[in-house]
């Protein structure tokens, strides 16, 4: 039985990719015109990491947009992780903050790129700040929601060792929130990719959403199909590097599981 | 202010009550009045729900709205000044079974070098030679209450205070533990202040018990346990104590 459960393990996933590809080509068979076949994405992939578009090939347009969400997350990160331990920790301040992120928080970042181009232009500083905006909300939400429950006991024996108040926050509030604030940076980090490409489609030169509107501006949808492989691809990779990540930094709750 | 005499720790007239949200009271102790000697072992026993918790958060400082007065031989204690080991551990989970103990002396600003030497000589008294590199999940229940008593130890406060410190584990390991913790008392002598709801872990323990009920709680009695240690759960002044404080100990389920 166990044995036959490892094989299951490694087919079912197998079947599930092999499935999209027939969905994929029978699309293709019945509409060649706007749906190219895997192969000729394939094709068009290898062309643009050899042949630049824009004066950057494939590598660099993926480096350039993973590039505005780093500078945007680590941003978010500094800013979001205070931003929240202020709001969960000191309830005067969460009286006075709460209301403003609760009304601000909901808009969606997209909703946001008008009036950034308007204030920001249509340099780099734009599309960073709208990542960020994106980014921040769910670090700010997990680190509150973690802040908020610190286990008691924890800080009570903390308080029996004679810990004054920054040493609690230090060595007992801060690490038994970190899954909870590791858990909201993954959001972030996935939500600041899709903003990006968002970003991008409205106003850019260079990155990965950039590729898919000049794929739809030339007719060319071999392009946008890769460019939207090349999104799928590079957000499962973030996520395989931040889950091994998180193993890192919160060994003793992943291994709880 | 200090004590008299032979007193460590003294309860005169102590009261407590909850008032929720809804501005309801909920009496929790009635007029405690206790004194606690010095090094002795005091056992406060009661059932579930009888405020035995509550009235170690009142000694203990951890919270400090009542009625009544609780004074200390060393004057003016705070919730630093005594060692406390909680019913579920109260472990950090990110830190070694050593850097737990080590985590006592730290909060008090103890040099690296010293606080590790004497955390270690705390692990080695409660037995815990070898899993210094530990984390709490990776040892058992016993064992994880262990590291707390060594790191509430740690402190050297005069003063400890135990609340259900057993409750959640097992019998077999549960008994061990009462030996442990009876032989570590005997070898550092301190001040301990007891909670359980076990009858026979209250007798095999104390110098004294104090049984607390009724709701709001109050003293009920006080029992001596007069036998030497080891003291055995089979002779037979250990059963007539047992049945006399279990007539008196009023199980409401």
């Amino acid at each position: 039985m166990a044995r036959m459960k490892k094989w299951m393990d490694l087919l079912l996933p197998v079947l599930s990719v092999f499935l999209l590809l027939t969905l994929w080509i029978l699309l293709h068979v019945r509409k060649p015109d706007i749906m190219p076949a895997p192969l000729d994405v394939l094709q068009k992939l290898w062309e643009i990491t050899l042949h630049p578009i824009s004066k950057a090939t494939l590598p660099i347009h993926i480096l350039v947009s993973l590039g505005r969400v780093l500078g945007a997350f680590a941003l978010a990160s500094v800013l979001g992780v205070t931003f929240g331990v202020l709001l969960g920790w000191y309830e005067t301040f969460h009286h006075i903050a709460w209301p403003v992120f609760e009304i601000i928080r909901p808009i969606p970042p997209i909703a946001w790129i008008p009036l950034i181009i308007l204030w920001c232009g249509i340099g780099e500083t734009s599309k960073v700040v709208i990542v960020f905006i994106g980014a921040i909300v769910p670090i700010v939400l997990n680190t509150v929601a973690g802040i908020r429950q610190v286990n008691p006991m924890l800080l009570k024996a903390a308080r029996s060792m004679g810990a004054n108040d920054m040493a609690i926050m230090r060595e007992a509030v801060l690490p038994d929130s970190l899954p909870s604030i590791v858990a909201g940076m993954k959001t972030a980090l996935s939500t600041g990719w899709m903003c990006v490409l968002a970003a991008e489609m409205v106003v850019a030169r260079q990155g990965v959403g950039f590729l898919i509107i000049r794929g739809m501006d030339s007719g060319d949808s071999a392009l946008i199909l890769a460019g939207m492989v090349v999104i799928g691809v590079v957000s499962a990779l973030i996520t395989v590097a931040l889950n091994y990540l998180e193993v890192r930094l919160c060994p003793w709750k992943v291994t709880q599981k | 202010m200090s004590l008299e005499g032979n007193t460590e720790i003294k309860l005169e007239h102590v009261s407590k009550t909850f008032v929720d949200k809804k501005n309801m009271s909920y009496p929790v102790l009635k007029d405690i009045c206790l004194e606690v000697k010095k090094q002795e072992f005091l056992v406060l026993l009661g059932a579930g729900r009888t405020g035995k918790t509550v009235l170690l958060e009142l000694i203990s400082g951890l919270d400090g709205e009542y009625e009544g007065t609780i004074s200390f031989a060393g004057g003016q204690l705070e919730t630093k000044d005594m060692g406390i080991v909680f019913q579920k551990y109260a472990l950090f989970p990110w830190k070694t079974v050593l850097e737990n103990v080590e985590m006592n002396q730290k909060f008090r600003g103890m040099e690296k070098e010293e606080r590790i030497a004497k955390a270690k000589g705390y692990l080695k008294l409660v037995g815990l030679e070898g899993f210094e590199n530990h984390y709490p999940h990776q040892i058992s229940g016993g064992m994880k209450q262990r590291t707390a008593i060594a790191r509430a130890f740690a402190g050297e406060s005069d003063i400890m205070l135990l609340d259900e410190p057993f409750g959640a584990l097992d019998a077999q390991t549960r008994w061990q533990m009462e030996e442990e913790v009876l032989r570590i008392w005997e070898e550092e002598k301190r001040t301990v202040i007891f909670v359980t709801n076990n009858i026979e872990e209250a007798i095999y323990l104390g110098d004294r018990i104090v049984l607390l009920e009724g709701s709001p709680a109050m003293i009920k009695k006080e029992y001596i346990p007069d036998m030497k240690r080891p003291r055995s759960y089979t002779d037979t002044r250990f059963l007539e104590l047992r049945n006399e404080i279990g007539d008196d100990f009023a199980l409401v389920l």
